[in-house]
């Protein structure tokens, strides 16, 4: 590893998270509030995300198995938090039935 | 109240104490950087390390107990037995705690031998209590397991969450076992003191943080239990799943074989999906109850406990848990402020709320709320929040300079810690150190008059 890709790439992992962490804050607060713009800024938030991943899979010397990991964790990113909420929903509502 | 109840207000004021300890020997560790020299000849920064992070551990572990012995009393409708035994360990276990803080301030080391061993420090970092102390808090431990077990035994009850506690227990006892040295070949002995600490902070530890939140849950939010319990076994499982197996990103330098390292590096780069589902949760249920309830600090640092635990373990571990990154950022203030962030996060964060919602029935408040909470909880977070920043750049410097540009020589080690990032960073983290106890001193005080100004602020929203 060339020495100052070693805090790239930590820098850009730590943002790779951080921008997955707040897509799905955002996401949670678009479907609690019911807002069309908050849904819109959660889709941007994601495709920053999603930049990070490709800088991350194109530019840092990770290995071919690490970066297919970024990849694969991205996929599950977008879809933990509107798996989780309508989950959440689900289990409430049919605990309100009850 | 039932007698395990009592006996947990007395593990919640052990274990506020030990905070504070812990606070006071964290600024002493801190300062050491910016002043080596520093009460040189009389304590060394070695003591008062050890005595940070040995505190760290027991006041968790009794914020751990106390809430266990407060909040399974309601689970199972009955008091847990074998309480006398669990009453005078508690004592016990208090004294322990003093006599080898004294030792370690006093005595600080002795000789390659036995005795040493036995009476002054086992030498193995985090779990450093001489043989006897350390014998004391299995016993402690077991007592502990029995209080749970046979409570459920006797009352013929065993609920999801009971359940899980119990399974935890287990290995919660025998990994500690781990802690008396008994290997003499130093790659096996730390192959297997990473079982210890790994296996008790990412594993077993979370398990039990996670029964305690589902219980707080029911109480602070009424969520029900099919609920809760639905998300324990779904989080637990998640947790589990993906940190177990991270042990192996532990396993840098002490010589074990590579595969450890993309195992290590694989699980814990998963770690980070589960916690974003809890931030999920966290935002479901402050939407439904409109960020409003009875107890807004036990909420609050509910919320915390969920948001903490993502940035602190989630997006700090992420960091350097990759085995290109964790080959130069292992074992340097990186990891430090990784674990600054993570321990706060998962679990401090958690234990403080679970004291403010006891305070809250013990001292019959309808609402808990107030101005000094605020402070408190703004305070402790940005001092930590600031630290794991401060730490953070040091570490970058450390990793930059020593490892990837000096190849971690003598020398390399020497201009690593005299590099201007370095030391900035830790006179930062010094500052920060400050702040955050400043917050502990706010928030000790506000537990221990919360009643009188609750009051107050109760009667109006009474009165509404």
């Amino acid at each position: 590893m060339i020495r100052l890709s070693l805090l790239e790439t930590a820098l850009l992992l730590g943002a790779y998270v951080a921008l997955a962490g707040c897509y799905g804050l955002v996401y949670a607060i678009a479907r609690l509030q019911d807002s069309a713009i908050l849904r819109r800024a959660a889709a941007i938030v994601y495709a920053l995300h999603g930049i990070t991943a490709i800088t991350i899979v194109l530019w840092t010397p990770l290995e071919v198995v690490w970066k297919g990991l970024i990849v694969a964790s991205s996929v599950a990113f977008f879809a933990i938090p509107p798996i989780t909420w309508r989950h959440l929903q689900r289990t409430h509502e049919s605990e309100v039935h009850q | 109240m039932h007698r395990s109840q009592q006996l947990a207000l007395k593990y919640f004021a052990a274990a506020i104490t030990l905070f504070g300890v812990m606070t006071l020997s964290g600024l002493l560790s801190a300062y050491y950087y910016v002043n080596p020299d520093f009460l040189f000849g009389l304590l060394h920064f070695n003591i008062a390390k050890t005595l940070h992070i040995d505190t760290m551990v027991i006041w968790l572990l009794m914020g751990f107990m106390g809430a266990i012995y407060w909040l399974l009393p309601d689970e199972f409708g009955r008091d847990l037995s074998g309480i006398r035994a669990a009453e005078i360990l508690f004592y016990v276990f208090c004294a322990a705690v003093a006599v080898v803080a004294v030792v370690f301030v006093f005595v600080q080391y002795g000789s390659s031998n036995e005795t040493a061993l036995w009476l002054i420090n086992q030498g193995r970092k985090y779990v450093e209590a001489p043989r006897w102390a350390a014998i004391g808090v299995v016993v402690v431990m077991l007592v502990f397991a029995y209080n749970v077990i046979g409570t459920a035994y006797i009352s013929r009850k065993i609920t999801g969450i009971a359940a899980v506690l119990m399974i935890d227990l287990v290995p919660l006892v025998l990994l500690y076992l781990i802690a008396f040295p008994a290997i003499s070949n130093m790659s096996a002995d730390l192959f297997w003191w990473w079982w210890l600490v790994h296996l008790w902070v990412e594993a077993t530890w979370e398990v039990l943080i996670g029964c305690i939140m589902a219980m707080a849950l029911m109480q602070l939010l009424g969520t029900s239990r099919r609920i809760v319990e639905g998300w324990l076994y779904i989080e637990v499982a998640l947790v589990l799943g993906t940190g177990i197996l991270g042990l192996g990103h532990h396993y840098f330098w002490i010589g074990t074989p590579n595969y450890w390292l993309t195992i290590g590096g694989f699980f814990s780069a998963l770690e980070p999906l589960p916690l974003l589902g809890m931030v999920i949760h966290a935002v479901y249920d402050a939407g439904a109850h409109r960020m409003k309830t009875t107890n807004q600090p036990a909420f609050y640092w509910l919320m915390a406990e969920a948001f903490g635990n993502f940035l602190g373990a989630g997006v700090f571990g992420f960091m350097i848990t990759l085995p290109q990154i964790n080959l130069y950022a292992h074992g340097t203030q990186w990891t430090v402020s990784h674990g600054h962030f993570a321990f706060w996060g998962a679990y401090a964060c958690g234990v403080l709320s679970v004291i403010y919602l006891v305070l809250q029935k013990t001292r019959g408040l309808a609402h808990v709320n107030g101005t000094l909470w605020k402070w408190s909880f703004a305070a402790l977070n940005l001092g930590l929040i600031g630290m794991a920043g401060a730490l953070l750049i040091s570490g970058f410097a450390q990793a930059f300079v020593e490892r990837a540009i000096g190849g971690s020589t003598h020398a390399a080690f020497v201009a690593g810690q005299e590099n201007k990032w370095f030391i900035e960073g830790m006179i930062a983290r010094l500052i920060f150190g400050f702040v955050f106890a400043i917050g502990y001193v706010v928030l000790v005080y506000d537990l221990l008059t919360l009643g009188r100004r609750a009051r107050l602020v109760a009667v109006p929203a009474a009165a509404e």
